[in-house]
C-alpha cells in the first residue's frame, strides 16, 4: 500500500528553513569565486611595496615583460580612466604612483599563461624606491607632515578639523559635560587589529565582452557600488562593467572595499583574455581592510543608587593609510560609545588618522566592537566601586524606547534593553565541573598544562547596541525585481550578496511568504538584470531584502491581478530617511542619524589558569533583540558565529606590525580560534518587532560581535582580579597572579 | 629546481652539499622555500634513503609524526610531544627527522629581515616585539626553537644515527655562533638516519600555547623519569631546545621584558610535570 506524500513545503518567514548552501560548502561541492574558470583564462599577479611608506623613483616592467608566457605587465600608467578609486573617498590609487602608503600596496600588475610564471614575472619588475620615515604612531599622527594634502575626506558635511592626517573627527556634546556625580571611574582601553579571516581569500575572474566591455566575477559585498568604482578607472560606462557575484567564502567587512576587481578588469581589457586572480593566504592579510585598533579614555559619573550622571569619552582609531569606510566607523564609535544607557550629560570626542600601518575599515560590529570593551569595562568597574550588582547596575540605567541617545535621537523603534538583559541573567549558569577532566575542558586544553592547578572560575556580563542600516543622510535603498511566469513559477531577482550570512534563504522564505508558492528560484546576483541591494553590511541586508522582495512580490502579484499574463517588476525598497549629526555638536539634525538599533546581552562563564594566564571559556548565554526572526536556525548560527569572532578578538586574534609592515601573515601565526576554543553558546531570541521594519525585523550579524569580546573580558576580571585593559588579553597581565 | 628521490642513504648523501637541500615531509621546507627564506637547487626527496618506522627503542628518522603519536612503544612524553604539535595533516606528512630541523617562527627571520641569524648584524627581536621569544641562549638571537617533539627526545635523553656517527640530542643542538649560524653540528650533506629513544619509568609533555590545540609552544615542558633522576627538556624558551635539570635553573634566565612571562609559565608547568610523574 502506498500513501501519496505530503508535498514538501519550504520554509516561510519565521521558519527554520535549512539554507540552500549548507549541504555543497559541507560536501564541499560549493563553487567558491576562486573555482571561476573560463577557456584560455590568462592569471594575474599584484606587485606590491615591501614598504609601509616609500617614494618611487622608478618602475622598470621590461625584464618581467620578456619571461615566458607573459602577456602583459601594467602601471598606473595604463589605467584608462581614474587613477584613484575608493569606497567612499576617490583616495587610493589603483596602482601606485609617486608614492606607496601601506605595506602591500599594488604598484604593478602581471598577467601570465601560468600562475607560476606570472609569480616569477613578479619578481622581475624592478621598482626603485625611496624609503620614507612611516608615521606608525596613531597619537602622533596628527603632529606629522600629511599622507593625504588633499585631505579628501574634508568637506563631506563633516567637522572641519584643521590637523594634519585626520580622516574624521566628530565631537557629541549633550547636556552638561561637567555635570559631576558621587562617585567617578575611569579608565584607558586598548584593542589591537582583528583580521575578518575570511577562509577564502579574495579573488576573481574577470572576462573581456569583446566589445570594449567586461564581465567580473567576484567575491564582494555589493555589486553596484563594485562597478561604479570600476568602471571609471577603466574609462568605461556603468553598464559596460557587469559584476557577478561569485561563491562568497566570508566577508565581514573585509569584501566592502575593492580587491581584484579593477586589476583583473585591467588585465583582461589589455590582453583580450579572461584574467583571474587569487590571493594566497599572505597576501590577503594585506589585499583587505582590518578592525580599526583603539585607545579609549572614558570616565563615568554616577549617582550613589547607581544612577548615570555624565559620561566622557576619548577615542583614537587608527584609520590606517587610506580612507575606505574610516569615517562612518569613527561616527559609530561615537554614536555607541555610552552603551545602551540613558545618560542626560555626555561629551564624546571620536577621532580616526592616516598612519602608514594597514589600511582599516570595515568589520562585523563596525566600531561598536571597541566602543563596548571599553563602557562594559567602565560599567563593571563602576559597579564595583558602588557594591551593586554589575547586572542591576545595568538595568538602572537601561535605554528604553523614548529615551534619548546622547546624540539627541529618540528611540522611536523597540529597543529592549531591560528584557535582554533580565532574559540572559535568566538563564542558569552552568555548575563547576568536578575533576579530574579531559584537559580539552580545562584552561590551556590538549597542551595538558593542568590538572586543575592554579585554575579560577569568573562569571562575567556585558550588553551592547548597534544600529542596523546606514546612516547619517545615506540614500539607503534595495532594489528587487520578480517575474511571475505563465507555468505559474516565480523568479526572483535581487543583487543582495550572500556571504554566508543567509540572506539567500531570507529572500526565498519571504517570496515564498508573499507569493504564497515553493515554485519559485532566485536568480544569480548581479549587476547585469536588477538594480542595486545595496551592502551586505551593517546588519541591514535582512531588513532590506525583505522589504524589496515583499514590495516586489505584492506589486507583482497586483500586476497579474490587472493584466492576467506575465509579468516582471522592479522595486525599490527605502528604510525610513536619516539626516547627518551637527558637525560641531554631533546632534542628530532631523528625526534620526541611524534608522534603528538593536541589542544583546551576554553572559559569560571563564576558567583562567592564573599560574600559566590560559583560558578556557566554559559557557556563554545570550539574549538578542531580533526583531522578528526570519530563520530562527539561521539566527542561531549568526549568533554562535558572531560571537566566536568577538572571543577571537578578546583572546588570541591580533595582526601584529613593526613599522608598519604585516608580520604575522599567515594563520599560523595569526590565530583564531578553533571549535575547542568556543563553548556551547545558549541563544534566546528576543522578539520585539521593529514597527518601521518588514515583518518586524532586525539585523543580527553584529550585536554578538559587539558584546562578546567584552563580556568574556568581563568573565576573565572576574576570575583574575585583574583590570584586563587590553584585547587580545596578554599573559602578561594574567600569569602568576599567586 | 631539480627533485631527485635517490635509492638509498648513501646515494642521499652524496646527492646533498652544493646547494641542494633534503626533503622528508616537506611541512616546514616548503613553505620557507616559498617564501624565499631558504633557497635551493635541488630537493633530494628521501623517502627511499631513510628508515621509517619504530622498532622498541629505535625510531626511523623517516616516521610520521602521525605513527608515532599512537605507537605504545614510544615513550608518553614522545607521543604526546607528536600530538601536540600542529594540525593532524601536518602531523600525517611530517617526519621525526625533519622535526629536528624545523626553523624558528622568529617573524622577523621569517619576514627576511637581515637580522643575526640571517647573518646579519643584529637580532631585530630584542629591540623590537619579542613576545613568542627566547629567555635562554638569547644573547646573539632570541629566537624559539619551536619544535615539540624536541623538547622531549632531549628529556629523553635520545640518541642521534646519522650517515656517519653518533651523537645525542644534547649534542645535536648549539647555540649559533658569530662563525656558524646553524643550530645543529650537522654538515649540509649529513643524514639523520635513526633515532633511539630509552624508555624511562615515566614521561610526560605539558605544553601552554595561545590556543586549544595547533598553535607553536609558548613554553613546551618534556619531563622523563629514569628512577630517581629527572630529567627536563623545553621548548619555546630558547634558540634550541634546551634542558634544564630543575625548576631552580630559571633563576639563570635571562628574559627579554616581553617575555618575561615565559620564566614564569615555565616554573608552573615544570613543578606540574614533576608531580605528574
Amino acid at each position: 500500500m502506498t500513501v501519496p506524500a505530503e508535498k514538501l513545503r519550504l520554509g516561510r518567514v519565521g521558519e527554520s528553513a535549512r539554507r540552500t548552501d549548507a549541504v555543497p560548502k559541507v560536501t564541499g561541492e560549493f563553487a567558491y569565486s576562486s573555482d571561476a574558470y573560463a577557456a584560455g583564462m590568462l592569471w594575474g599577479r599584484t606587485v606590491r611595496s615591501p614598504h609601509a611608506h616609500a617614494r618611487i623613483r622608478s618602475i622598470d616592467v621590461s625584464e618581467a615583460l620578456a619571461m615566458p608566457g607573459v602577456h602583459a605587465v601594467l602601471t598606473h600608467e595604463d589605467v584608462p580612466g581614474e587613477k584613484r578609486y575608493g569606497l567612499e573617498f576617490r583616495d587610493q590609487p589603483v596602482l601606485a604612483f609617486d608614492r606607496v602608503r601601506y605595506f602591500g600596496e599594488p604598484v604593478v600588475v602581471v598577467a601570465a599563461e601560468h600562475p607560476e610564471q606570472a609569480r616569477r614575472a613578479a619578481d622581475r619588475v624592478r621598482i626603485e624606491y625611496e624609503p620614507l620615515e612611516p608615521i606608525v604612531d596613531p597619537e602622533r599622527a596628527t603632529e606629522q607632515e600629511p599622507l593625504h594634502p588633499d585631505r579628501p575626506t574634508m568637506g563631506h558635511g563633516y567637522r572641519d578639523d584643521p590637523r594634519p592626517n585626520v580622516v574624521r573627527s566628530l565631537v557629541i556634546r549633550r547636556g552638561d559635560p561637567d555635570a559631576r556625580g558621587d562617585v567617578s571611574v575611569s579608565g584607558v582601553y586598548e584593542l589591537g587589529i582583528q583580521d575578518q579571516a575570511f577562509l577564502g581569500p579574495e579573488s576573481g575572474l574577470a572576462v573581456p565582452d569583446g566589445e570594449g566591455g567586461v564581465d567580473v566575477y567576484v567575491a564582494t559585498q555589493w555589486l553596484h557600488v563594485d562597478r561604479d568604482q570600476v568602471a571609471p578607472c577603466l574609462g568605461l560606462r556603468p553598464e559596460q562593467v557587469r559584476i557577478h557575484l561569485a561563491g562568497v567564502g566570508g566577508a565581514f567587512g573585509g569584501r566592502e572595499d575593492l580587491s581584484m576587481q579593477i586589476h583583473g578588469a585591467l588585465l583582461a581589457l589589455h590582453t583580450n583574455r579572461p584574467v583571474k586572480i587569487v590571493y594566497d593566504r599572505q597576501e590577503s592579510f594585506v589585499g583587505h581592510i582590518h578592525r580599526h585598533p583603539a585607545k579609549i579614555w572614558a570616565e563615568h559619573r554616577a549617582t550613589r543608587d547607581g544612577k548615570l550622571v555624565c559620561i566622557r569619552v576619548r577615542i583614537l582609531l587608527d584609520g590606517g593609510a587610506y580612507a575606505s569606510s574610516s569615517t562612518a566607523v569613527t561616527s559609530n564609535a561615537a554614536s555607541f560609545a555610552c552603551g545602551p544607557y540613558a545618560v542626560e550629560n555626555a561629551l564624546v570626542e571620536s577621532t580616526c588618522v592616516y598612519t602608514n600601518n594597514p589600511p582599516c575599515g570595515a568589520m562585523r560590529g563596525f566600531g561598536a566592537v571597541q566602543s563596548c570593551f571599553a563602557h562594559e569595562a567602565q560599567m563593571d568597574k563602576l559597579a564595583a566601586a558602588l557594591r551593586i550588582d554589575p547586572i542591576e547596575l545595568r538595568l538602572r540605567n537601561a535605554l528604553a524606547p523614548g529615551d534619548s541617545l546622547p546624540t539627541g535621537q529618540r528611540i522611536t523603534g523597540t529597543l529592549p534593553v531591560a528584557d535582554v538583559i533580565r532574559r540572559c541573567a535568566e538563564l542558569p549558569v552552568p555548575e563547576a565541573e568536578e575533576l579530574p577532566r579531559d584537559p580539552i575542558r580545562l584552561p590551556g586544553g590538549a597542551g595538558n598544562t593542568t590538572r586543575g592547578e592554579g585554575v579560577r572560575r569568573g562569571v562575567g556580563f556585558a550588553v551592547g547596541f548597534k544600529n542596523i542600516g546606514y546612516s547619517e543622510g545615506f540614500d539607503d535603498y534595495c532594489t528587487a525585481r520578480v517575474r511571475l511566469l505563465a507555468d505559474g513559477s516565480a523568479e526572483v531577482h535581487c543583487a543582495a550578496a550572500e556571504v554566508g550570512q543567509g540572506v539567500a534563504n531570507v529572500i526565498l522564505q519571504t517570496a515564498r511568504t508573499e507569493l504564497d508558492t515553493d515554485d519559485l528560484v532566485l536568480a544569480p546576483a548581479t549587476t547585469s538584470s536588477v538594480g542595486s541591494a545595496g551592502s551586505a553590511s551593517a546588519s541591514r541586508m535582512t531588513w532590506m531584502a525583505a522589504g524589496a522582495v515583499r514590495e516586489a512580490c505584492r506589486a507583482a502579484l497586483a500586476e497579474r491581478e490587472r493584466t492576467g499574463g506575465e509579468v516582471d517588476v522592479e522595486r525599490v525598497y527605502r528604510h525610513p530617511r536619516t539626516t547627518p549629526f551637527d558637525p560641531e555638536t554631533g546632534q542628530v539634525t532631523g528625526e534620526r542619524a541611524h534608522v534603528a538599533y538593536a541589542c544583546a546581552a551576554m553572559r559569560v562563564v571563564a576558567e583562567v589558569d592564573v599560574e600559566l594566564g590560559l583560558t578556557r571559556v566554559v559557557w556563554i548565554g545570550t539574549a538578542q533583540d531580533v526583531g522578528r526572526a526570519v530563520n530562527p536556525q539561521a539566527v542561531e548560527g549568526q549568533i554562535e558565529g558572531g560571537t566566536a569572532q568577538g572571543l577571537g578578538l578578546a583572546l588570541m586574534e591580533e595582526v601584529q606590525t613593526r613599522g608598519g609592515l604585516i608580520t604575522n601573515a599567515s594563520f599560523t601565526d595569526y590565530l583564531v580560534p578553533t571549535t575547542l576554543d568556543m563553548p556551547p553558546v545558549e541563544s534566546v531570541l528576543v522578539e520585539d518587532p521593529e514597527p518601521d521594519a518588514p515583518y518586524g525585523v532586525k539585523g543580527v550579524g553584529e550585536p554578538p560581535t559587539v558584546v562578546s569580546t567584552a563580556a568574556i573580558l568581563s568573565a576573565l576580571r572576574d576570575a583574575t582580579g585583574r583590570e584586563l585593559t587590553r584585547v587580545p588579553v596578554s599573559f602578561d597581565e594574567v600569569v602568576g597572579l599567586d | 629546481m631539480e627533485l631527485r628521490r635517490p635509492p638509498d642513504a648513501q646515494h642521499a648523501v652524496a646527492a646533498l652539499g652544493n646547494g641542494s637541500l633534503a626533503l622528508a615531509g616537506g611541512t616546514d621546507l616548503v613553505p620557507l622555500l616559498r617564501d624565499g627564506i631558504v633557497r635551493a637547487d635541488t630537493l633530494v626527496h628521501l623517502a627511499d634513503a631513510v628508515p621509517r618506522g619504530i622498532d622498541g627503542t629505535r625510531i626511523g628518522a623517516g616516521t610520521t609524526l602521525a605513527e608515532l603519536e599512537v605507537d605504545p612503544q614510544v615513550p608518553a612524553a614522545l607521543r604526546e610531544a607528536c600530538a601536540q604539535a600542529a594540525s593532524p595533516q601536518l602531523r600525517s606528512m611530517g617526519t621525526i627527522g625533519g622535526n629536528l630541523r624545523q626553523a624558528t617562527r622568529c617573524w622577523y627571520w621569517r619576514l627576511r629581515f637581515p637580522c643575526w641569524l640571517h647573518g646579519g648584524e643584529v637580532c631585530h627581536a630584542k629591540a623590537g616585539q619579542h613576545r613568542e621569544h627566547a629567555i635562554f641562549g638569547n644573547e646573539r638571537c632570541a629566537s624559539a626553537h619551536p619544535s615539540d617533539p624536541a623538547a622531549a627526545l632531549l628529556a629523553l635523553g635520545a640518541r642521534v644515527r646519522t650517515d656517519r656517527r653518533e651523537l645525542s640530542v644534547a649534542e645535536l643542538y648549539r647555540l649559533p655562533t658569530d662563525e656558524s649560524r646553524d643550530v645543529v653540528v650537522l654538515a649540509p650533506d649529513e643524514l639523520v638516519l635513526e633515532l633511539d629513544v630509552p624508555l624511562p619509568d615515566a614521561s610526560v609533555y605539558l605544553k601552554a600555547m595561545d590556543r586549544k590545540k595547533w598553535a607553536f609552544p609558548l613554553v613546551g615542558v618534556a619531563a622523563a623519569r629514569f628512577g630517581d633522576r629527572v630529567a627536563f627538556g623545553l621548548a619555546g624558551v630558547a634558540p634550541i631546545p634546551w634542558a634544564v635539570d630543575s625548576a631552580d635553573d630559571l633563576d639563570r634566565a635571562t628574559p627579554l621584558p616581553g617575555t618575561a612571562y615565559k620564566v614564569q609559565i615555565a616554573r608552573a608547568l615544570i613543578a606540574r610535570a614533576f608531580s605528574a610523574l
